[in-house]
């Protein structure tokens, strides 16, 4: 053996233990400042609160060790390689020509396999958990995903997506997001969510419940979780997951967690409610409103403009009124089974809101008491669908 | 394919003509398959692939309804889709299995020198496969005044899709044999060299198979009538 | 040192435009090949920087949806079938004929017919920017978003882009039926099967995926253009077709894609290592039986993309995705173990070759958390898997793609490149790729969906989001030194001579560029390094792996 040999001998133990020493120092400088957990913190999901959810969390802890001691063994021996075995000067004669080794190569296929077939069996165990069906849901809860807005149907305890005859939901909530609107659901108990779409794939994805599914056109996904009981009077935020066009970023929904006594409560006033107020009339015909009564005590006679909504559009895109009289707006909803509304800004789409209407299903008519405006060019749009936009000129 | 020769070759360091021994021209030295007739095999492989697709997406549709055929709309009484052997599309299944046989009479001539039955045959075939393009299009006429088009639910998308995707195999396969057939007319071909006809004539086989698969699936199982 | 005698090299390409326009040389096919990937991927590149732009603050800046939704729908499109797939064949077109001994591939018309395919397809797609709109319903483009419905996929761009793919897709099937013929029919007398060049392996098994799974891809392009043009009802559920359906048949051949957009980089690297190492690789064998393990398993993992549809066999999926990480692994340790008690030299292709290694690792190891389905439930559709796929594609396949166009530039054009341009154009893209795409391990665990125009500002994104448009422009700066190391080297780089890395195959054992019939004479071939065994006489040549 040449003397440059006997000199590669030693080279690569000092760096061996170079090596280990800085990677002794970063880790423990890592613990020590709080910066590992950090690290840590960052590749894992948030804390679930649904029992499914914190199923999930635990497979995670087991993949995720797994990976980060692969990584860390792997990735060390690769950048050790790189700097241990440097050509030198010194290297003139070529190194050994090693054309395999039988017993390694067996070794690093056997093991491999062992570990991602724990991985497979691990997994699937979770999963028999995790993404269930349930014939004795406590609450039936459809959600209807649509370009590009959610809807959440509150079914009674006999809905059967499968049955020949269509159930009536108990309540309909078209406002997908706010501390009224949004998905109520009640803690400790089964929920069953049904997934349905009456035009593109979308996805019902709430992260903090580790879990998606995606809404599918022509058929019906369903899934049951319980949301653990201390997560009661939180609000957690869901969006849509799956492109669904040019809305499918503002497809957000936020779920709300009620004990479960309350959401009953909750359930029953709404339902209460939605009987109480008249059904729109197919068509025509002035129609109650959620504003105040129109006409009665203002200036002026008022003026009742028209606007349709047909095939996700408006038909009549600028709208005039004379200032400072009170204005209503017959809507004509033409588009059957599809949520509408005309929402009036102040100066831009997105900004101060001057008008919100009920948002609605056709095919109906809805009046909109708008009250007087002051002289302006006020934009409006479908908050469903917002494509749709025009323009109110009041002069 | 190269054999695993373990003969030493010489040292070619003083040899000033070169190596020439490259396989895959028609004049194969270490023997086997030609190059343009493994080209072929493989391509016929990609249309196979191609066809399964399709097939594919038949399957699935049938699988997801439990009646297949699928009733016409607005039909008193409710009426299935159907579409009929006779008259047409039999005689043409007949005639596009005959011209395989045909076809396969060309190589075999073709192998042995004959020119004159090659010629022959290929016109033969060809004209055979003319008809059966025909005929198809006789059909789908027919099956259009009833109304059933590309458009007509699941049952015309699918029909259409993979009758008429092997039409235009169909209709490639002629050109390929006419092209063969004008160069066995000039006298291109020997017993020795012809690979495109041998290549040819398995592109024709394969769209027979084809066939037969598709005539069994929508003509021979069509279905359950309810 | 080079083994050939040859009379005078042929000098660098000066014939005229008309010569390269209707060549049938594969070398100059191969070199077109590349440049037209390059562009795109600049195309491709463009549209990421807006996409990154856009996303760097919440809140519409520069885009509307419907071009933010277009840009990524084109950016995936460009990169996959116009830069990466066609970038490997280029590679292949050149390389393959020189290391198998051959004169040029088995049907050199075939071959300038795929070539030419491309640019064309390119412009289809590049003109919905002028008709109105392109493709915008991702490159995945499902059913029934990609249909001609209201707030669909209406207009011509979608079309445009579905003919562009059905050209692309036979552009690549004759490819493969090319590489496979002049595989198995042209090799120099004594390159057995087990004595080719890996990268003639990876090729090879390259050339079957696409030969098999491309026409299927073909067939739901098709049967999607029937849909919208001709009432068809395949995937409408409105008419009883089936969306699950179209996702089947897509995933078919996509999953295969994407194998075949890493193997022949994976052979690339496979050929610079031993070279730069001076050391053969490790386990010749085991690692083409892994290649065919890759291949086969390929095309039984489709359906990991569908896990949240509910409408698939999830532990067939997830077992078969856990599997295929066993052989992928075998090629890791056969990687390091090459370098292992070697004398590495760190040329530009080296310091990519380990950029590869490295961010390829990472891409496998968190595509490992995707195939465990519950945890697959939480990642699907979030930045997670923007994070996993830009790993194995760009820290993988760009890498190994940039790895292998500094290792074989000097045997193209007959110059070498500037080492320090190289280094600083490495450093650059290292540094910028991870800023850029780390960060979405992060995002995605925290809940950002893939595929929005736009964030709440309040939802916690705003930093990463920012650190990644960074990253992003610093990649594109890197590409500054490369632009620059290929124009500095073609007018004035060190003549290479023939063999400047001290190669093992046989492309080094003629000229560069070589002449056009490639060989004058071959060294014997007893082993998968002749020009190894050529050289060093006194090492008998190992070829009974």
């Amino acid at each position: 053996m040449s003397s440059s040999s006997s000199a590669r001998r030693s080279r690569p133990g000092l760096i061996w233990v170079a090596t280990l020493i800085v990677a002794f120092v970063v880790v423990g400088a890592l613990y020590v400042s709080g910066a590992g957990v950090r690290i840590v913190e960052s590749l894992y999901p948030p804390p679930a609160v649904t029992d499914q959810g914190a199923d999930t969390r635990e497979l995670y802890n087991v993949v995720f060790l797994i990976a980060a001691v692969i990584f860390l063994l792997v990735e060390g021996l690769l950048v050790w390689t790189i700097i241990a075995y440097r050509r030198k000067p010194t290297d003139t004669e070529l190194p050994p020509q090693t054309h395999g080794n039988s017993v390694a190569e067996i070794i690093w296929t056997v093991i491999p396999t062992l570990i991602v077939a724990f991985l497979f069996v691990i997994s699937w165990q979770t999963l028999n958990k995790v993404d269930t069906v349930t014939a004795t849901a406590e609450t039936k809860i459809r959600a209807v995903a649509g370009q590009f807005q959610w809807e959440f149907d509150y079914m009674p305890p006999t809905y059967d997506p499968l049955a020949k005859e269509p159930v009536a939901p108990l309540y309909v909530e078209y406002a997908p997001t706010g501390a009224e609107g949004g998905l109520h659901i009640p803690t400790g108990r089964t929920i069953q969510l049904y997934l349905t779409s009456p035009d593109v794939i979308h996805a019902f994805y709430v992260p903090q419940f580790l879990f998606k599914r995606d809404v599918v056109p022509g058929r019906i996904n369903a899934f049951a979780f319980n949301v653990q009981a201390d997560q009661a009077g939180q609000t957690f935020r869901g969006q849509c997951a799956e492109l669904c066009g040019i809305g499918h970023k503002d497809m957000l929904f936020d779920v709300h967690a009620m004990e479960g006594a309350a959401f009953d409560a909750w359930l029953a006033d709404k339902v209460a409610q939605a009987s109480a107020t008249p059904a729109p009339p197919p068509s025509g015909g002035p129609a109650p409103s959620g504003g105040p009564a129109p006409s009665g005590g203002a200036a002026g006679p008022g003026t009742e403009l028209a606007e349709t909504a047909q095939n996700i559009a408006f038909t009549t895109t600028e709208l005039t009124a004379p200032a400072n009289s009170p204005i209503t707006i017959k809507f004509d909803n033409q588009d059957a089974g599809t949520p509408h509304n005309i929402k009036i800004f102040k100066d831009s789409i997105g900004g101060q809101v001057v008008f919100d209407g009920k948002i609605f299903p056709g095919v109906a008519t809805e009046t909109y008491d708008v009250g007087p405006l002051a002289a302006g060019t006020y934009p409006f749009e479908c908050f469903v669908h917002q494509n749709m936009t025009g323009t109110l000129t009041v002069q | 394919m190269t054999t695993d020769s373990t003969a030493l070759i010489p040292v070619a360091d003083t040899t000033p003509e070169g190596d020439h021994r490259y396989g895959g021209l028609d004049h194969d030295v270490s023997g086997g398959i030609s190059a343009p007739v493994l080209g072929m095999l493989l391509f016929i492989t990609s249309e196979v692939m191609f066809f399964s697709g399709l097939f594919a997406a038949y399957f699935n549709v049938r699988a997801n309804v439990a009646i297949w055929p699928p009733i016409k709309p607005d039909t008193i009484p409710p009426e299935q889709y159907h579409v009929d052997m006779l008259p047409f599309v039999l005689p043409a299944t007949i005639v596009l299995i005959i011209s395989s046989f045909t076809c396969q009479w060309a190589i075999w001539s073709i192998r042995r020198g004959d020119h004159t039955r090659f010629v022959r045959a290929i016109a033969v075939t060809a004209v055979l496969g003319a008809v059966f393009l025909v005929t198809q299009c006789i059909d789908y006429w027919m099956l259009g005044q009833e109304q059933v088009t590309l458009s007509s639910g699941t049952f015309g998308t699918t029909y259409f899709t993979l009758t008429g995707f092997h039409m235009a195999h169909v209709f490639g396969g002629v050109v390929m044999l006419s092209v063969v057939l004008y160069r066995g007319m000039l006298g291109q071909f020997t017993a020795k060299h012809h690979d495109a006809a041998e290549a040819a004539s398995l592109y024709w086989h394969f769209v027979d198979v084809v066939w037969i698969f598709l005539f069994s699936l929508l003509y021979l199982f069509p279905g359950k009538t309810v | 040192m080079a083994t050939t005698t040859l009379t005078p090299a042929a000098s660098s390409y000066r014939s005229g435009l008309y010569d390269w326009v209707t060549t049938t040389d594969h070398k100059k096919i191969g070199i077109m090949y590349v440049i037209n990937s390059f562009i795109f991927f600049f195309v491709g590149g463009v549209l990421a920087l807006a996409v990154r732009s856009e996303l760097a603050f919440p809140g519409m800046q520069i885009l509307t949806p419907l071009g933010y939704n277009e840009s990524f729908t084109m950016h995936a499109t460009f990169m996959i079938f116009l830069f990466v797939i066609p970038m490997l064949a280029g590679f292949g077109n050149y390389v393959v004929p020189l290391q198998i001994g051959a004169p040029d591939m088995a049907f050199p018309r075939i071959n300038a017919l795929s070539l030419w395919m491309l640019p064309l397809a390119g412009i289809l797609l590049l003109s919905g920017f002028l008709t109105g709109g392109t493709a915008a319903a991702g490159w995945t483009s499902y059913a029934p978003l990609s249909e001609d419905h209201a707030l669909a996929a209406t207009g011509a761009g979608q079309d445009l882009w579905i003919v562009a793919l059905i050209l692309i897709g036979t552009s690549s099937i004759l490819g493969a039926v090319n590489f496979l013929v002049t595989i198995f029919k042209m090799r120099a007398p004594g390159m057995t099967l087990f004595r080719m060049p890996i990268m003639v392996w990876t090729v090879l098994v390259t050339s079957v995926l696409v030969l098999m799974a491309t026409p299927v891809i073909t067939s739901a392009l098709i049967m999607l253009f029937i849909d919208r043009n001709y009432g068809g009802a395949f995937f409408d559920p409105r008419v009883g077709g089936d969306p699950i359906l179209y996702q089947n048949v897509f995933w078919f051949y996509s999953h295969p894609a994407v194998y075949v957009m890493i193997l022949p980089a994976m052979g690339m690297i496979s050929e610079i290592l031993p070279v730069f190492s001076r050391k053969p690789l490790f386990g010749y064998k085991a690692f083409i039986f892994a290649t065919a393990a890759i291949g086969a398993l390929g095309f039984s993992v489709w359906a990991h993309h569908m896990f949240t549809t509910g409408a698939v066999y999830l532990p067939f999926f997830s077992l078969m995705t856990f599997l295929i990480a066993v052989p992928t692994g075998v090629k890791m340790f056969n990687w390091i173990f090459t370098m292992w008690r070697g004398q590495l030299m760190f040329k530009t292709p080296l310091l990519f070759a380990f950029g590869f290694l490295s961010m390829f690792l990472i891409g496998g190891i968190n595509g490992a958390f995707s195939a465990s389905v519950p945890v697959d439930f939480a990642l699907h559709d979030t930045y997670w898997v923007v994070a996993h796929l830009h790993y194995v594609l760009f820290g993988g396949s760009v890498f190994g793609i940039m790895a292998g166009f500094y290792y074989w530039f000097p045997k193209m054009t007959g110059r070498m490149m500037n080492e320090t341009l190289g280094k600083v154009q490495f450093v650059i893209m290292f540094i910028g790729f991870n800023m850029t795409f780390f960060p979405m391990h992060e995002l995605g665990l925290a809940g950002m969906p893939r595929r929005i125009a736009d964030y709440s500002s309040t939802a916690g994104w705003n930093d990463l989001n920012l650190v990644a448009t960074i990253g992003g422009f610093l990649i594109a700066l890197s590409m500054l030194p490369f632009l620059w190391n290929i124009f500095l080297s073609l007018r004035s780089g060190k003549p290479a001579g023939d063999d400047p890395w001290e190669g093992n195959t046989l492309e080094w054992a003629t000229s560069s560029p070589p002449p056009a019939y490639n060989f004058d004479r071959l060294p014997d071939i007893r082993s998968e390094r002749p020009l190894f065994d050529a050289r060093h006489p006194s090492i008998a040549p190992v070829s009974d792996h």
